[in-house]
């Protein structure tokens, strides 16, 4: 069983469309590849054949994997009702809802045994599945609590590979900082970065990834053109960029597919996926 | 470092100098600003104090204030003052007028002088407080953090000037001597309540499209750059002497200047060639803040990351971090302290999301900021590529019932109650995406059915030819045509740029309207009327067509003042329910930055950040 994690500095780094890029790489490799995200916020679901509610996002990476979706593919969905309520949406079905106070340790403790098991059962039989995390997992404030990035990558043994969005700016700094902020064990299975949307002769940034990369004694695995196509909307924060949404006919499942393929063979050129893949039987 | 206009002052002044007679004679003048009649005006600053053109503290001998030099008659040493501002800044001047009749003319000697001496720098720092504003991030929150610390400080009685060494933009205005400046860096010279000039923004890069920007120097225009050259000639060669030249004048002639970074000053593939971040902190020698947006997440590693990357002597200027945009109830953030154990450098505040502003703000790439308004009248503003000065339509959201929409393609503009095709900083490259889009077409079957009217760029494109026989605006020679909606033909004869802020009189409706140009091209209006009538010489400006339905104009914030703003709301039909009382721009902006200014002073302990040093 072959696994591979996609991290992000910050929400919004490109770290859905990553994962769904990875599945459908290894998938049309012949490889049978499933798609996971322990946690999702998002009000963005759909509903699986089953009848479980997972983020949409879960939907379009198994789209990418060429099977259907699964409700163990996102065991945990939750979803915000306003004024600091959550519905929280476990194993696809409402579990319970919380307050502005969170979650307590007895909760974490419960979801995280229902993660593992989901990761488990999604896992049988299959060649690979590529993880995503959610938001930075370095938010020190949250880490105790951390059931969707490094605590995930530790409990499977997941090699990671970090994203970091360069259209914001400081994404030198986002990426080394997530490093530093990260223990000795996490390092451990750090085993790379990428750079997200890029405009621009990537030249330029030549001498910045060299510095980052003898500081963190890892490759710089790839530097990402900015990309504009359709993917379906995960949350607020992608309101918020000009992404186009589908227009005219057809099945908008295939449309955003052959988006896919077609940003796949914009990267490539620009992105030596082997070096991807030479990671994955690491760990 | 020292301005070479002015004479040295000579042996012979000294002793004239120390006539009380000459101090005299000064006093009876009165407290008299600059004298602009005077043939040396100015000799210091454009913006000098000419009370006291003889300094009665004339030998100081203070180093912060001047210098020994060798006298070219005497060949001796001789105390100058050619670079000092102290004196001649407006409330420096006037304390010393005050405190003058106290001791009259006569008493002048050594000691009274020092005594006098030590009490105006008691109030006034001979040089500025340098406090500097970086980002993680872009959009960190930086200019609005410049902003706010500029009318905090200036509502403690400083003397303040914002201070941006480069700054890249499209949003761009013309101050009062017709020089070109960052929108945001005016806002801030508001805030600080100085005047919007050059020397706050030295070097303002406007993207031309393609790898071509546009080098504003001190507010003129100075030459077309490549990316490539920018930072391979321009910034190693030119730009450290424009920066330190106009940061050294604002540092003589301020209480405090409040520096605004640019991006995130950890682009470590620039290390070296970055001219607007750490390098102007050490010029300045400034106390730095750190400015973290945590709503994107990754705030704790941006914070850490930026300040690892940095060298010591960098790190050593940063005096605390700020994290910014805080959501009400966004979570317990009680583990801050691990910032400062990581970077030895202190969280200072946790600012919240700001309340709505009404104030233009910068940012290019996020045209929904500027989107807004609830009301049933939809005004569509063709979204151009080259998009510039965007700010213009801000003034449009104080009226109740209008909402500002950003069209992108031709269907956007269904239901629009008006169209506005704003400024670019191409047209002749925009006008073929106007019509490649399908947009053009889109506008000319609205045209006679709802108010349509362009600014600027969008004033060429609506006349019927736009001339660009060298190819200035699209790099080949090319006659284009243009949509044809006005009688009107634009040339792009020379490398010329118009920059001047202007008044005048609407012409169909009465009414003052007030704007800016910035253009290249010059644009010759047919037989159709003109839309304004121009102040001082009663020139025709901009025009429209017969039906009063199509209109063009060169003018910026034209809907800043309420006048042009009602009546072409007038235009339209549907809804007319508009809001009642007419309000102005600067009114409306001001009370905005007096709320900015109390938030910021809630959280940020701002006599802490002043510090109790001396300015020496």
């Amino acid at each position: 069983m072959r696994k591979l994690m996609v991290q992000g500095v910050t929400s919004g780094a490109g770290k859905t469309t990553l994962t769904a890029a990875l599945c459908r790489h290894f998938f049309m490799k012949g490889m049978d590849v499933v798609p996971f995200k322990a946690q999702n916020v998002s009000l963005n679901s759909f509903v699986t054949d089953d009848g479980g509610e997972i983020a949409i996002s879960q939907a379009y990476q198994a789209w990418a994997s060429g099977i259907e979706p699964t409700r163990n593919m996102n065991p945990v969905l939750i979803k915000p009702k306003g004024s600091g309520q959550c519905q929280i949406v476990l194993d696809g079905r409402p579990w319970k809802d919380i307050g502005r106070g969170g979650t307590n340790q007895e909760m974490i403790e419960e979801i995280r045994s229902h993660i593992l098991r989901s990761f488990d059962d999604l896992c049988l039989g299959r060649d690979m599945v590529v993880i995503e995390g959610m938001g930075s997992p370095v938010e020190m404030n949250l880490k105790d609590r951390d059931v969707s990035n490094m605590w995930l990558a530790k409990a499977v043994r997941s090699p990671v590979v970090l994203v970091g969005d360069i259209e914001k700016g400081g994404v030198f700094a986002g990426i080394y900082g997530t490093y530093l902020l990260m223990d000795e064990e996490e390092r451990d299975l750090l085993k790379g970065f990428v750079i997200n949307r890029f405009r621009g002769d990537a030249s330029i940034l030549g001498a910045g990834i060299e510095e980052l990369e003898s500081r963190m004694e890892m490759p710089c695995l790839g530097v990402l053109p900015y990309v504009r196509f359709s993917s379906p909307q995960e949350d607020s924060m992608d309101l918020r960029q000009i992404s186009g949404g589908v227009r005219g006919e057809g099945d908008v499942r295939q449309r955003w597919i052959k988006e896919l393929d077609g940003l796949l063979e914009k990267w490539e050129g620009t992105w030596d996926l082997s070096k991807v893949e030479g990671l994955v039987d690491r760990v | 470092m020292i301005n070479p206009t002015t004479p040295v002052q000579d042996d012979s002044e000294t002793n004239y100098h120390n006539n009380s007679g000459s101090l005299r004679s000064q006093m009876s003048r009165g407290y008299i600003h600059g004298d602009k009649d005077c043939p040396n005006f100015p000799c210091h600053h454009p913006d000098q104090n000419c009370t006291f053109c003889f300094c009665p503290l004339y030998p100081c001998e203070d180093p912060l204030l001047g210098e020994f030099v060798v006298s070219k008659r005497t060949g001796g040493n001789v105390w100058s003052c050619q670079g000092c501002h102290w004196m001649h800044r407006d409330d420096v001047a006037a304390s010393l007028f005050k405190m003058m009749p106290e001791v009259g003319p006569e008493g002048l000697d050594l000691k009274v002088r020092m005594e006098l001496k030590e009490r105006l720098q008691g109030k006034h720092r001979r040089r500025a407080k340098a406090i500097m504003v970086l980002g993680a991030t872009s959009g960190a929150g930086k200019s609005l953090m410049v902003t706010a610390l500029c009318r905090a400080f200036r509502n403690r009685d400083l003397t303040v000037a914002p201070f941006k060494s480069q700054n890249m933009s499209l949003n761009s205005m013309v101050t009062d001597q017709g020089e070109e400046i960052a929108r945001i860096q005016d806002l801030q010279a508001k805030a600080a309540g100085t005047r919007p000039r050059g020397e706050l923004n030295p070097i303002l890069l406007k993207p031309k499209g393609g790898v071509t920007s546009q080098i504003v120097v001190e507010g003129r225009p100075y030459r077309d750059t490549t990316v490539q050259e920018y930072y391979s000639k321009f910034v190693p060669d030119e730009a450290p002497a424009i920066i330190a030249r106009n940061l050294e004048r604002l540092m003589r002639s301020n209480d405090v200047v409040v520096i605004e970074g640019a991006g995130s000053p950890a682009e470590i593939n620039l290390r070296g060639r970055d001219v607007a971040n750490m390098y102007v902190a050490k010029l300045a020698q400034a106390d730095c803040l750190l400015v973290v947006n945590i709503d994107w997440g990754g705030a704790f590693a941006y914070a850490v990351g930026t300040l690892a990357l940095l060298d010591d002597g960098e790190r050593k200027l940063f005096k605390g971090i700020i994290i910014n945009n805080m959501c009400p109830g966004g979570g317990t953030i009680g583990s801050l302290d691990i910032i400062e154990r990581k970077t030895g450098v202190p969280v200072l505040a946790v600012m919240p999301h700001l309340p709505k502003l009404y104030l233009p703000v910068e940012d290019s790439m996020d045209l929904s900021l500027h989107e807004g308004g609830e009301g049933a009248t939809v005004i569509a503003i063709v979204r151009l590529p080259m998009i510039s000065n965007f700010t213009d339509f801000d003034a449009l959201g104080l009226e109740d019932n209008v909402r500002v929409v950003y069209a992108n393609e031709p269907s956007e503009l269904n239901g629009a109650s008006a169209i506005i095709i704003p400024g670019t900083k191409n047209s002749v490259t925009d006008l073929k995406w106007l019509k490649e889009s399908g947009m053009a077409t889109a506008i000319l079957e609205r045209a006679g059915k709802v108010p349509i009217l362009g600014i600027c760029g969008g004033y060429q494109m609506l006349g019927r030819r736009i001339m660009d026989v060298h190819g200035l605006e699209g790099g080949v020679s090319a006659e284009v045509e243009a949509l044809g909606l006005l009688d009107a033909v634009t040339h792009f004869d020379s490398y010329d740029k118009r920059t001047v802020q202007v008044t005048g009189t609407l012409d169909k409706a009465g009414g003052t309207v007030r704007g800016y140009e910035i253009h290249m091209g010059r644009t010759e209006r047919g037989e159709a009327s003109p839309l304004f009538i121009m102040d001082p010489d009663g020139r025709g400006e901009g025009m429209l067509d017969e039906k009063g339905l199509v209109m063009g104009t060169y003018l910026h914030g034209v809907f800043d003042l309420p006048a042009f703003r009602r009546y072409f709301l007038s235009l339209m039909g549907g809804p007319s329910s508009i809001a009642t009382e007419a309000m102005d721009q600067d009114a409306a902006v001001d009370a905005s930055l007096q709320r900015l200014a109390k938030e910021i002073e809630e959280h940020i302990d701002l006599d802490a950040l002043m510090g109790d040093d001396d300015d020496a």
